[in-house]
């Protein structure tokens, strides 16, 4: 079974970022990069079905050179067996149609059985490429995904849904989107880090997958920080009645929320 | 302090493997005096207890700055596990790795570095340590067999071990540090005994015990190295662990500095954030520039080891820094805390309990300056 899992570097989520006044740009030095928390889910499922059944792994990422490090350590040494950089200065700018335009072409250049991504990255929450890379591709595509039994070229995927959950049938190739609880990810042992330099990882750019980004249809004009927050008030009284209609008195007249 | 790639990703993992697996644990560990038998089988599957190595026996072989790093990264979180790592690694799988012979390296190092069987090192008694010349274990030839007797003291990590190393004097008549001489000793082997475990200050989730020996029989095969050259190896040894120690110390004072940092950011007392306040952003100042040093010592001993020179002072001034910075951090930390810093509500005092080890396990502070004052006069 060839499995591709699509991944993104992000910064660290306990990044402290700067940003004082409105701007249109992030000042992004000293910022810790790791493997976006939920592309970690779909690694694993992904190392897990291989050891399961066999198989090869390809890790792909579109970003800088500066990835290596994440693709080396999450992906290589936790079991994938080659990475893909696509690294291109026209990409720089780039929006997610083109970001999944880019990855199809990577991925047209084999056949994958599996295309997994995690559902979102957690710096720009969007969550649209996975699913955009699976409409590009004409492929059936599973979103959410919490648990996964493969059968005979065909899939077996539960995904949550507000206050449930959904089973459902999909027959492969297919795209599909992991979510936290799909699995638990293992840290790569240290033997497995030093040995992961010797994996395949190759660094391509746009021309040589054959395709040309479209120019961006997003274009992110301000980044805005959260407005400082209130202070605290104590509502007291003399027991708990008191204070519990003291509560509702502020949360109606001076509030308005209630 | 450039790392290379590999030692980035070493210290990443080994801070993800400490913020999810051991920071959890730390406090119940330390209230309880545990040893924490899951996560050892953890480290022992992910290497770390293999880090000092070498691949061909199983193990990591990994530089010593990755394993300094990876000591520093779990003693952020809890020095106990750091501590048990590093004498496993430094005083248990180093010396055989060095010293051992082939036959002993393909027995004993493959389940050492897999974590399936601890190692320890057993040197200290009530009259001997530092000073060698006081030993009065004793190792007698008969046949192919040496007959061991006596006790040690403040052994880390014997009720988990398969197999310890033993200094004994081989030769009555030699006096001050001749005449002793090393052996793997396996813990089941009849007579052993390792005895209660030490109920202590600090570090209250690592193992230490004292051990009894009574006509315990070890084969020749056993010997570590050549008879009489044991004080050669346990001075090497200890040249080695002592930069594990630093590392151990600066893990210490770096997870006591960042609560330290958080909490004085965000304590507020007469209408702002106590870290406002130029008395404790001066602790704090005080704080990040001995660390900072300390840092750079216990590198610069690594890197000396890794580039195969002379290291000995280097380490001994790391040990003795760094161990000295761990006591000033942890304790201003607590300061910095007030109140809060010396309940078990926050790990600060946990960690002031844990830094008091450092100045004495592995030789002293007075000791560590014994050894960089001859190195400073060419003695």
């Amino acid at each position: 079974m060839k499995i591709a899992v699509c991944v993104k570097q992000v910064p660290d989520s306990e990044t402290r970022i700067n940003l004082a006044a409105p701007a249109a740009k992030l000042d992004q030095t000293g910022f810790t990069r790791v493997l976006n928390p939920y592309d970690a889910y779909a690694v694993e499922e992904a190392v897990r079905i291989k050891e399961a059944r066999g198989g090869e792994i390809t890790a792909i990422t579109v970003g800088p050179e500066t990835v290596r490090e994440t693709l080396k350590k999450d992906c290589l040494a936790v079991g994938c067996d080659k990475a893909i950089i696509i690294n291109d200065p026209l990409l720089a700018g780039a929006d997610d149609a083109a970001i999944a335009d880019v990855l199809c072409a990577a991925l047209k250049k084999d056949n994958y059985d599996l295309i997994l991504f995690g559902i979102k990255a957690i710096d720009d929450d969007s969550g649209q490429v996975g699913i955009l890379v699976a409409e590009k591709l004409g492929l059936p595509h599973v979103s959410t995904i919490t648990k996964l039994e493969l059968g005979e070229g065909t899939l077996t995927a539960h995904r949550e849904i507000e206050g449930g959950k959904e089973i459902v049938d999909c027959p492969l190739p297919a795209v599909l989107t992991c979510q936290k609880g799909l699995n638990e990810p293992r840290l790569p042992s240290l033997p497995n880090i030093m040995k992961a330099g010797m994996k395949p990882m190759q660094i391509v750019t746009c021309a040589d997958l054959g395709v040309t980004p479209p120019a961006a249809l997003v274009e992110i004009r301000q980044y805005s920080p959260p407005p400082a927050r209130g202070t605290c008030r104590l509502v007291t009284g003399d027991d708990a009645a008191a204070a519990a209609r003291e509560l509702a008195r502020v949360l109606n007249e001076e509030a308005k929320v209630i | 302090m450039q790392l290379n790639e590999n030692q980035s990703m070493i210290r990443q993992m080994a801070r993800d493997f400490a913020t999810a697996k051991v920071a959890p644990i730390a406090h119940a560990i330390d209230r309880d005096g545990t040893f924490p038998e899951a996560t050892v089988r953890e480290m022992g599957e992910l290497g770390f207890l293999g880090l000092v190595v070498p691949e061909e026996y199983g193990g990591v072989g990994a530089d010593i700055t990755s394993y300094a790093l990876v000591v520093e990264e779990l003693s952020r979180a809890c020095g106990s596990h750091g501590l048990t790592v590093a004498a496993h690694n430094s005083l248990g799988c180093w010396p055989i790795a060095t010293f051992g012979t082939e036959e002993q390296k393909r027995k004993y190092l493959p389940p050492a570095a897999a974590g399936t069987s601890l190692l320890s090192f057993g040197l200290t008694e009530a009259g001997a340590g530092s000073d060698a010349g006081g030993t009065r274990t004793t190792a007698v030839r008969d046949g192919d067999f040496w007959v061991l007797n006596g006790s040690k003291m403040w052994i880390t990590n014997s009720h988990y071990a398969g197999a310890l190393i033993i200094t004994a004097k081989t030769d009555p008549a030699a006096t001050g540090s001749r005449g002793i001489s090393a052996f793997i000793v396996e813990t089941g082997t009849p007579g052993f005994t390792v005895e209660k475990k030490e109920d202590k200050l600090g570090m209250r989730a690592s193992d230490t015990a004292p051990l009894t020996l009574v006509d315990v029989r070890v084969p020749h095969a056993n010997l570590l190295g050549k008879e009489g050259e044991g004080f050669k190896y346990f001075m090497k040894t200890l040249d080695g662990g002592r930069i594990s120690i630093a590392a151990l110390a600066l893990g210490l004072a770096e997870g006591a500095f960042a609560v330290a940092r958080d909490y004085t950011k965000q304590r507020e007392q007469f209408g702002k954030p106590i870290a406002e306040f130029q008395a404790v952003q001066f602790m704090l100042a005080d704080m990040a520039t001995q660390i900072a040093a300390a840092r750079l010592l216990t590198y610069e001993a690594c890197r000396l080891k890794d580039a195969g020179q002379d290291y000995a002072h280097m380490s001994a001034m790391a040990k003795l820094h760094t161990s000295e910075t761990a006591m000033f951090v942890t304790d201003r930390a607590i300061q910095c805390l007030g109140g809060y810093g010396y309940t078990t509500e926050y790990p600060v005092e946990r960690m002031y309990r844990d830094a008091k080890l450092c100045t004495i396990g592995e030789g002293t502070s007075e000791i560590q300056r014994l050894v960089i004052g001859r190195h400073a006069l060419g003695l």
